[in-house]
C-alpha cells in the first residue's frame, strides 16, 4: 500500500514558482531521499508533504487520507525535522520532550526513550540553548519520532550531525516511511531506496533506484 | 467529546506553564515591563498639574496608557518569541487544538501583563494618592482579559510580517478601545470620581465573554492557515 499518492503537486511564491506539478508516490515502509540544488523546492515538498504547508494546486493523499482535508489527524501519524531545530532555549532537553508529549497527547515515559536513542541522555537536564547546533539537531529528530510515527519527514536533517549522524537517521528511519532531503548522495544511499532530484520546483527524470548498502 | 476537552485544557495549561517557565529563567519581559510602567507613572506625575480633587480624574487616565503600551510590548513578544525560535510550527504540526495552543499563549501573555498590574496599581496609589480598592483591582483584572485574547490574536496575526511592531497597534488599539472607555469609567468610580462601578463591570465581563469567544473560533484560521 502506498503511503503518498501526490498528483500534479504545484506551490507558488506570488509569481515564483516553486514546485511544479510533482507526481509522486511513496510506498509503506520505503526511503526516499530527495535531492537537488539550493533553490530546487526540496523544502517546499517537503514541508507540503508534512503537512506545514498548503500546495497552490494538485492533490495530496497520505495514509489513504486526502492531506489538506484532515491535516490534525495525520499530523498525530507524521513526524517533521525542519531546517530549524525550533526548541525552546530555555527549557532543558527534557522538559523541551516533555512539553511536545503534551501536546501530542501521549505518556511522558517516552522521553526516556527518545533520549536514549538520541544519545542526549547525558545533556537531558541541559537547557537546548546551551546544547550545540549537533545536539540541537538531534533533539530536534528526537522530537519528531516522540510520537512514533508512520511517516518521517526529514528536511537536511545531516546538515550538523557528527559521523555518528547517519547511524542515529537510521535508527530512526527505521520500521517507517521516510523522506529525507540532503545535498548528500552517499548519506542517501546508505539510507534509501530510492532517489528523487529536484530541478527549479520540477522532477528531473524518474525517481531512480538506488543501491542499497544496509 | 469531555476527552477532547480535557486535553485542550492540558494543552492550554501546557503552553502556558512553558511560557511563564521561560520567562522566569530569562526574566526577558517582565523586568523591563515592571520598569516601563514605574517609569510612565513617574513621568506622568511630573507632567501632569494634579491635586487631591482632580487625581481621581486623571490617575484612571494614567493607569490606561500605561496598561495599553505594556500590553502592547508582552502580546507582541508572545508570538515574536515562537516565529524567531521556528518553535511554533513544531507546536502547530502536532494534534492540539490551535485554539488551546492560543488560550496558553493568551493565558501567559495575560498573566505576565497581571504581574505588572502588581507593581502598577500599587505605585499609581503612591504617585496620585488615589484608593487602591477591590473595585479598581477588578476593573483592570477583567479588562486585561479581554485585551489579553485580542492582542494575542492580532500578535499571532502579524508575527510572519515584518513590520510587525508597526502593525500590531495599528490592528489592536482600535479594538482595544471598548476596553479603555469602559475601564476607565469603571476605575474612575472606584477611585470616587463619580459614576457606577457596577455597570461598567458588568459590562466588561460581557466584553470579555464576547471576545474570548470570537477569538478562540478565529484562533485555528489566524494559526494554522
Amino acid at each position: 500500500m502506498s503511503t503518498i499518492v501526490a498528483t500534479a503537486l504545484t506551490h507558488r511564491f506570488g509569481s515564483e514558482l516553486a514546485l511544479d506539478a510533482v507526481d509522486l508516490v511513496v510506498d509503506a515502509g520505503e526511503h526516499l531521499a530527495v535531492l537537488g540544488e539550493n533553490g530546487a523546492g526540496k523544502t517546499t515538498l517537503l514541508r507540503i508533504l508534512a503537512t506545514a504547508a498548503r500546495p497552490t494546486s494538485g492533490r495530496l493523499e497520505i495514509f489513504g487520507l486526502d492531506a489538506m482535508a484532515e491535516r490534525r489527524r495525520l499530523r498525530a501519524r507524521i513526524g517533521f525535522v525542519a531546517h530549524a531545530p525550533g526548541l525552546y532555549p530555555a527549557l532543558s532537553a527534557t522538559e523541551n520532550l516533555e512539553f511536545f508529549c503534551t501536546l501530542q497527547g501521549i505518556n511522558r515515559t517516552r522521553v526516556t526513550d527518545v533520549l536514549d536513542l538520541t544519545g542526549l541522555a547525558h545533556v537531558a537536564r541541559r537547557p537546548a540553548g546551551k546544547l550545540s547546533r549537533g545536539e540541537q539537531q538531534r533533539l530536534s529528530i528526537g522530537r519528531a519520532v516522540l510520537h512514533d510515527p508512520k511517516l518521517l519527514v526529514l528536511d537536511e536533517p545531516d546538515a550538523s550531525l557528527d559521523s555518528d549522524g547517519a547511524d542515529l537517521l537510521a535508527r530512526v528511519m527505521r520500521g517507517r516511511t521516510a523522506i529525507i532531503s540532503t545535498h548528500d548522495h552517499a548519506l542517501a544511499n546508505r539510507l534509501c531506496q530510492r532517489m528523487l532530484t529536484l530541478r527549479r520546483g520540477r522532477v528531473v527524470g524518474v525517481p531512480t533506484r538506488l543501491r542499497v548498502v544496509h | 467529546m469531555w476527552c477532547t476537552d480535557l486535553r485542550s485544557i492540558a494543552v492550554a495549561i501546557a503552553v502556558a506553564r512553558k511560557d511563564l517557565t521561560a520567562e522566569w529563567r530569562t526574566r526577558e519581559l517582565v523586568p523591563a515591563l515592571a520598569q516601563f510602567v514605574v517609569l510612565a507613572l513617574v513621568i506622568a506625575n511630573f507632567g501632569f498639574q494634579f491635586d487631591s480633587h482632580n487625581a481621581p480624574a486623571i490617575a484612571p487616565g494614567v493607569l490606561w496608557m500605561a496598561l495599553v503600551f505594556a500590553g502592547l510590548v508582552a502580546f507582541g513578544r508572545a508570538f515574536a518569541a515562537e516565529r524567531e525560535q521556528a518553535s511554533l510550527e513544531a507546536m502547530l504540526l502536532t494534534p492540539a487544538a490551535p485554539a488551546a495552543i492560543f488560550a496558553g499563549k493568551a493565558l501567559a501573555a495575560g498573566l505576565l501583563l497581571v504581574i505588572c498590574e502588581a507593581v502598577l496599581l500599587p505605585a499609581l496609589a503612591l504617585f496620585f494618592s488615589v484608593p487602591l480598592s477591590f473595585d479598581v483591582v477588578s476593573a483592570v483584572l477583567l479588562a486585561t482579559v479581554g485585551m489579553a485574547v485580542l492582542g494575542c490574536l492580532f500578535a499571532a496575526m502579524v508575527a510572519r510580517v515584518r513590520a510587525r511592531e508597526l502593525l500590531l497597534p495599528l490592528l489592536t488599539l482600535p479594538l482595544w478601545i471598548p476596553f479603555i472607555v469602559v475601564g476607565g469609567q469603571a476605575v474612575q468610580a472606584a477611585m470616587g470620581a463619580g459614576g457606577g462601578t457596577n455597570q461598567a463591570t458588568g459590562l466588561l465581563l460581557d466584553l470579555d465573554i464576547l471576545f474570548v469567544v470570537l477569538t478562540s473560533l478565529a484562533a485555528r484560521f489566524v494559526l494554522d492557515d
